[in-house]
Formats: C-alpha cells, structure tokens, sequence
C-alpha cells in the first residue's frame, strides 16, 4: 500500500472540517498528515466553479489535503464516504 | 410578519406540513414550549423519556415517509435523543431532532444542562445545524427536511441556542419556497448506459434472485418492483428492513434472507448466477462470511447512495438514483426487449427452489397446538396475529427472538406495514413506534410484538399512551428470559446463562398495564391462545397488553452458522446443520 493524498474543497464552515476528520475515525480509516487553508486566491479554484457551475467567493470554501495509506478499494470508500458529507463540494485523489 | 425566533421556528415547521412533534420540555427549550402553547396547527405528544421521542418520531416516519419530528431540551434531553437518533441513521429514516441549547454566551462554559450535542450527535446524523440567529431559522429549517427526506434519508439534528428563540426580539419571518443546496445534489436519474448493461444481464441470466431491500421502501418503490417482476418472474427475497416492499404472498416470494432468512432464500443467494440488490446495502447479516458470499453470482446494484454500493460486495453493474426511477428505466427497457427475454431458460432454476422450499421451508404447522400438555411456541403467537388481521395490520418490534418469529411468520403485503430497529438493533424500540404509527393511522390496527425485556426498556410509554388515547395492541412474547442472547449462550457457550435471565424479578405486566389504565390479559394456555388474541383485538378502543408465556427453550431457526459460515450453512434446528 502506497500513501495518497486526498484534496477536499469545503465549505468553510463551522464544525466542516471536524465532519471529514471524524469521518475518518469513525470508518477506521487513519490520517497521516493534515492541511487546511480557506480559499483566499480564486484563480487557482476555477475548476470548482467549472465542475459545479458556482460562483466562489474569498473565503467561503476551504481546501483541505489529507494524507492516508490505504488500498484501491479502500481509498474509493474514502472518496465515496466524503462526498456525502453535506459541507464538501469536491474531493478528489492527488495525482 | 415580524415574529420571535420561538415562534419563527413553529411556523417554520407548520410550513413544511408538520402534524406532531413528539418531545420533553426543559429549560433550553421553554421558550419553544411556549410557541407550541399558542397555536393549534400542530399537535406536541409529550413522551414520558425522551428516547420514546425519537422512537415515535420514527414510527411515524416508516409508516408514513413523511419525516418524523422531535423536540427536546439541551444536555440530558439531548443525550437521551442519541438512541433513538442512532437507530434512525442506521435504517436511513427522515427525522428532525430540534435540541434546545444553553444560550450563545454559555456555550463553553460548563453551564447547568450543557452538553455538546452536535459533537456527540455527529457520527450519527445526516447532517447537523446550530442556529446562530433567529433570522437564519427558516433558512435552517427548510434545509433540514430537504437533507432529511431526499437522497438516502436519515436524521437531521438543529440546536437551538436559548438566546435564538427569545420571545422579545422580533424578525420579518418568510418561510423560503425553494432549497439549494450546492455542495448537496443526490442522484435522481440512472445513467442509460447502465440500465442498458443491467437489462442485458437478466436477459442473460439462468438462475437470477431479487433482492430488495429498506431503499426500495425509501423510494416507494414497491409498485415499480411488482410491475418489473411482472415481466420477469424472477424468484424475489426481502432484507428484514425490506419486508413488505413485494407481497409476501406472492408466489415468487422467498421469504426473507440471511441470518433468520429461509432455506430457500439463502441457498438461492448463495447459488445465483445473478442478484439484482434493489436498495439493499449487503450487511453482514445479509453476505454472512463476504469472501464465499455467492460465489457465482453477478451482481447489479440499484442504490441511491453511492458509498453502499461496492463496500462489502463487489457489483458488477451500479445503477446510482432513486430506486423507483431507476426501475422505471429497466421496465421501459425490458418491455421494449421483450422478445428476447426467454421464460423457459429459468424453469430448472424455479423448480430447484421450489425443492428447496419443500425440503426445509419454514413449517407452519408445526407451532400451532390446541392442546395444554404442551407449551405455547412464540411462532404460534405470530401466526394467530396474522390470521386474526389478515395480515393487514401494522406490526412494530423491539428486538430479539420475538422480532424474527415476526418477521417470518407475519406475512406482509404492503410496505410500511413492518417496523423494526433493523440497522441498530434497538431494544425499547417497539412500543412508542406503535404510539407514532398509530397517530398516523388512528383506524388502523397496531400491534407492538415484543418481549418481556424489550419491553421493559421503554414501558414507561404507557403513560402516553394513556394521555393520548392510543389504542395499540402490545403482545409481549414471554419466555422469561432474554431469548436470542440465551440462543448464543445455548449454541456457543455450552448453555451458560450468563445475564440472561430473571424470572423471579419479572413484574405482573397485566397489573402494570392496569395501574396505567390500559386493558391486561394473561395467556398460558395453547387452549387460551386464539380466543384471548381475539379479545384483545377485538376492544378496539383500549389498549391491551397481551402477556404471553411461551416455551422459555425455543430457538430461532433457520440460523446461519458463523463465523466462517457462507449463506448456504444453515442451522436448521437444534441437531441439524445443512
């Protein structure tokens, strides 16, 4: 098993980060490193406008990166598992 | 309309169409408990705990699919919610918990009746609000039932700080038309491409199952399945959570699968060439050991949350949507291909089942006893409820022995009609989902089929029962001890009894219903047994607590041998192992 980096955009809001953190406790699942920025330079960020046909404003999303080490199958539950919290927009695998 | 944040949140919720809210006053949330005082649209049933609340609620919500709706206070009104909470996310059920909350300025504080519920609620919701204003209640609330009801449904929590519902500061109150929600889109539609590839697999197919479960009943989806199965004639099983959702009198009907499933049901799973898991999430009650779970089957998958699909089994096709929308597309499709769909092809499959049935099936006669030499069997009791309703009754259980016999001897027709903690497995679960069924249905007959234990984990229900009126029927399997956890003891634990029984602790349930008011009917006899279900059934304004003893060594049967075990090992009785 390699280790992956997950790249979540989320609302930035209260108790958003702690749902994705705890998801991956409560799942089993264990994280290896965290970083958590709002959006603050939008250019960078057009690809959520794009894929979700939205308007972003400065600070309203968060991008969070997460690392973990787990296996193909285990890493598409992850993805699956984060994208059904309400507060994430987007979560895909960096590659 | 300039209105209060108490009297915001009311409306808000007369808007979405509420009828009753099931809750417990206390400090947090007096406020609220004020606005309910002064208007007359909907009715508060004040529970006498606060996790028959939550049960209540979700009674209503399975019998209804409108979402279920609870208020109680902060701290230990929100902690005794967390159950019924838990047991309503496990079963995908809508429900709003509104939990009243220490006002902003104490939140952090220690303060008197302070507890962290959307912490502590978290693992467990759909989704979870903290009203920071009054203004933003409508906002909240309108967000709340959308998240609730669409999708895979479950439980939304809002906490209301004290401070938000203070009567002296008013706000203009319009309740929102629309919801949005951008970061929150299920899916409704299935991608064509993937009905095309599921169609071509039952046209296929030699020995295909059905499999259906709690989702198809979520997206009412029952008629869609019935007019699928016209075309194909597929032998069809239900998940105890999907019981209902096609007529157990149907001749193709299994009867339910996996840990107390039928033989028939199981070995079919276990020697399928395909499975068709219709709102169904294979739960290890369901698969039994994963890895030698169907060996040969292909699986398609029809589920509206894509993080059920290809957890524990692999499936071949996914077809993410509603389920109802979904089978809509395979109909159209499989009419249109009609003429390659070829009857004779599974006729083999057919009628090895039907062997199967006839070899091991679950027999129906051998409960049933006129006279008193020998003990009541449980499965009797259930036979004679079904007989007396003709099945047409809505059936609530708490969780055990009593709940499995009701599941395979109650045959249900319709959906909605069976309610039970499936996902959770919750004791004190089956009485004040009766109460919430019963608000909804007043003219219907509700039974609550429990156990002496189970019971006695929400009892205190009674008392509302009393307030309200409710006439439900509760018949309480005695056998004395806690059953299914003597089962285990007897079948793994060479019959050690440890905690499982109190006989001697037991209270005279028929003078406990009859302090409460209620109606109290001993049964000990097999020569008692029809005519005594037949009174209690027949005083349709009381509420009868039927106290049945049964044979206290009685096992559930079918069981699948675990761990290690694949669908195809079975317990047949006590002695017999396929």
């Amino acid at each position: 098993m390699i280790q992956r980096k997950l790249s979540i955009i989320l609302e930035n809001k209260p108790g958003a980060l702690v749902r994705v953190v705890g998801l991956f406790h409560q799942r089993g699942y264990n994280i290896e490193s965290l970083h958590v920025d709002p959006v603050e330079d939008l250019k960078e960020y057009k690809f959520v406008e794009d894929k979700l046909n939205i308007k972003l404003k400065e600070g309203e999303v968060s991008h969070l990166i997460i690392a973990t080490t787990v296996n193909d199958n285990l890493l598409r539950q992850i993805l699956r598992q984060i994208n059904k919290l309400i507060d994430v927009l987007i979560v895909e695998e960096v590659k | 309309m300039k209105l209060a944040g108490n009297d915001i949140l009311i409306q808000s919720l007369i808007e979405e169409g509420v009828e009753y809210i099931f809750g417990y006053p206390g400090g947090a949330a007096l406020h609220i408990y004020d606005s309910i005082f002064k208007q007359k649209k909907m009715e508060h049933i004040l529970v006498r705990h606060e996790q028959g609340a939550t049960h209540a609620a979700d009674g209503y919500a399975r019998a209804t699919g409108k979402p279920g709706v609870v208020l109680v206070t902060s701290g230990p009104g929100a902690t005794n919610a967390i159950t019924g909470i838990a047991t309503a996310f496990m079963d995908s059920i809508p429900m709003i918990v509104i939990s009243g909350q220490v006002a902003k300025h104490l939140i952090g504080t220690d303060a008197f009746q302070e507890t962290d519920m959307i912490g502590i609620s978290r693992p467990i919701v759909k989704h979870s609000f903290t009203v920071d204003s009054a203004e933003n209640i409508p906002e909240i609330v309108k967000q709340a039932f959308h998240i609730a009801t669409s999708g895979r449904p479950g439980p939304v929590v809002i906490d209301v700080p004290k401070d938000t519902t203070a009567p002296d500061k008013l706000f203009e109150f319009k309740y929102p038309n629309d919801v949005d929600i951008r970061s929150y889109k299920p899916p409704i539609d299935p991608d064509p491409n993937q009905i095309e590839r599921a169609v071509d697999a039952i046209i296929e197919s030699n020995k295909p199952v059905i499999y259906a479960g709690g989702g198809a009943i979520n997206s009412n989806a029952s008629e869609e399945l019935i007019r699928l199965n016209e075309i194909l004639d597929f032998p069809v099983t239900n998940t105890l959570m999907g019981l209902g959702v096609y007529p157990a009198t149907h001749k193709r009907f299994l009867g339910m699968l996996g840990m107390h499933g039928t033989y028939q049901a199981n070995m079919s799973m276990h020697n399928a060439d395909l499975i068709i898991a219709i709102g169904a999430r294979f739960d290890d009650r369901i698969t039994n050991t994963p890895k030698l779970f169907a060996p040969n089957a292909k699986i398609i998958h029809l589920d509206v949350d894509y993080s059920s699909v290809s957890k524990i089994i692999e499936a071949n096709i996914a077809v993410f949507g509603q389920v109802k929308n979904s089978l809509l597309e395979m109909i159209e499709l499989l009419e249109a291909k009609k003429e390659l769909i070829d009857p004779k092809k599974i006729l083999p499959w057919k009628e090895q089942i039907s062997d199967w049935k006839s070899q091991h099936g679950l027999n129906h006669e051998m409960h049933l006893c006129e006279t008193d030499d020998k003990p009541i069997m449980p499965q009797a009791v259930v036979q004679h409820l079904y007989n007396i309703t003709n099945g047409k009754a809505f059936i609530t259980s708490d969780v055990g022995q009593h709940q499995m016999f009701a599941a395979q001897y109650y045959h249900f027709d319709e959906p909605r009609k069976w309610i039970n903690s499936g996902g959770l497995g919750t004791m004190g679960f089956g009485l004040p989902a009766a109460m919430g069924a019963k608000l909804a249905y007043p003219n219907d007959e509700v039974i609550c089929i429990t156990g002496e234990g189970s019971i006695q984990m929400c009892i205190q229900e009674l008392s509302t029962c009393t307030q309200y009126n409710l006439p439900i029927k509760i018949i309480n399997i005695n056998n004395e001890a806690l059953g299914m956890v003597k089962q285990w003891q007897d079948m793994n634990y060479g019959g050690r009894h440890s905690a499982s029984t109190y006989q001697s602790s037991l209270p005279n349930f028929v003078e406990l219903a009859e302090s409460y008011g209620h109606v109290g009917i001993k049964i000990e006899k097999n020569s008692e047994l029809k005519s005594g279900l037949e009174k209690a059934l027949s005083m349709k304004d009381r509420l009868v607590f039927v106290d049945v003893y049964v044979d206290p060594d009685e096992h559930v049967y079918p069981m699948l041998v675990a761990p290690n075990g694949s669908l195809k090992d079975m317990w047949l009785d006590k002695e017999t192992k396929t």
